[in-house]
């Protein structure tokens, strides 16, 4: 599985969506992607890429694209 | 066993309640991560001795709660043992010899809060995301009755009754993710941080309690035990009293 196959299916599991979905997805927009799901979802990074997010990450993670530039900083290439 | 399986991260292993839990969580069967602030061969030889006894390991972990770079690299020295946390038992706290609150600077309240709640919390939120991954897990906060209470100087009980709160509020947004928090609430016990106390305050103290006496820290690990189990599956957001009978 590519880095990309897993961010996808991090918020696949995590927010129990459709992987077509992912892409379009805002923080706090769905009901999918609340204060619950974000948690279930930095935990489902943090296992799939073995890394462990800052808090200030945390916070910044609004959006499918934006995470992918979080992950940048923990030299995760997607 | 009550804890087979179960790997535990506890807090303030090296004296006192906490070490009383090292011995009887590793005796329920389950593996540590035992925190400590400050490196020591005896407390590594405990360590040791203790995982051979009981047929699990027992690893020591580093760390000084009133400081956030060291809660963050112990915290990364659990991850990258790749093990699943099942239990995390905030045990280390900080307690000064007693004083009014108008004889107590802020600075000292202070150093209570950063020990006894916010590295304590510090803690508590890598710890549960990495509980989150397998969707369980058990918190046990060790507060006081000086929490509920307030009979103890005022930032310690203060410190402990924004534990208590934490506890109930963790429980809340937690329980989605699998994982239960609780908290016990320990009366006096016979610790190096009661060792203070003098004579007078302390029978002042046992007056209350219908056993008359001091917990031994053993006393409060089991409960501890019991509420990190499953056995307690159906309990979550509870402040348990151990405190000998004080009605």
């Amino acid at each position: 599985m590519t880095n990309l196959e897993k961010y996808i299916n991090a918020f696949v599991e995590a927010l129990e969506v459709p992987a077509e979905d992912v892409a379009a997805l805002v923080y706090g927009e769905s009901t999918a992607w609340d204060s619950v799901g974000h948690m279930s979802l930095i935990a489902a990074l943090e296992d799939a890429f073995d890394i462990m997010v800052d808090m200030d990450d945390i916070i910044d993670l609004s959006s499918f694209e934006k995470g992918k530039e979080i992950l940048a900083k923990y030299d995760v290439e997607l | 066993m009550l804890l087979s399986g179960k790997n535990a991260l506890i807090t303030g292993t090296a004296r006192g309640i906490g070490n009383a839990m090292l011995h009887v969580f590793a005796r329920e069967g389950a593996n540590i991560w035992a925190f400590a602030r400050t490196p020591s061969e005896n407390f590594e030889a405990d360590c040791r001795a203790t995982a051979d006894k009981y047929g699990v390991w027992i690893k020591p972990v580093y760390c000084d709660l009133s400081d956030t770079a060291t809660i963050k690299e112990a915290f990364k020295q659990v991850m990258a043992d790749k093990q699943p946390l099942h239990i995390l038992v905030n045990n280390a706290g900080r307690m000064d010899e007693d004083k009014m609150f108008q004889m107590t600077a802020e600075a000292e309240m202070r150093a209570i809060f950063d020990t006894n709640f916010f590295g304590t919390m510090e803690l508590t939120r890598p710890a549960t995301r990495l509980m989150a991954r397998a969707k369980q897990g058990a918190v046990v906060n060790v507060a006081s009755i000086a929490g509920l209470d307030g009979d103890s100087r005022l930032d310690y009980s203060a410190s402990k009754a924004a534990l208590i709160a934490a506890t109930k509020k963790l429980a809340r947004e937690m329980i989605s993710l699998g994982i239960r928090v609780n908290a016990i609430a320990p009366g006096l016990t016979d610790t190096a941080l009661v060792k203070d106390l003098s004579e007078k305050v302390e029978a002042e103290q046992l007056e209350k309690v219908l056993m008359h006496r001091k917990a031994q820290p053993e006393e409060i690990a089991e409960v501890a035990a019991f509420m990190a189990s499953d056995r307690a599956s159906y309990v979550t957001g509870q402040v348990w009293r151990v405190d000998g009978g004080i009605l």
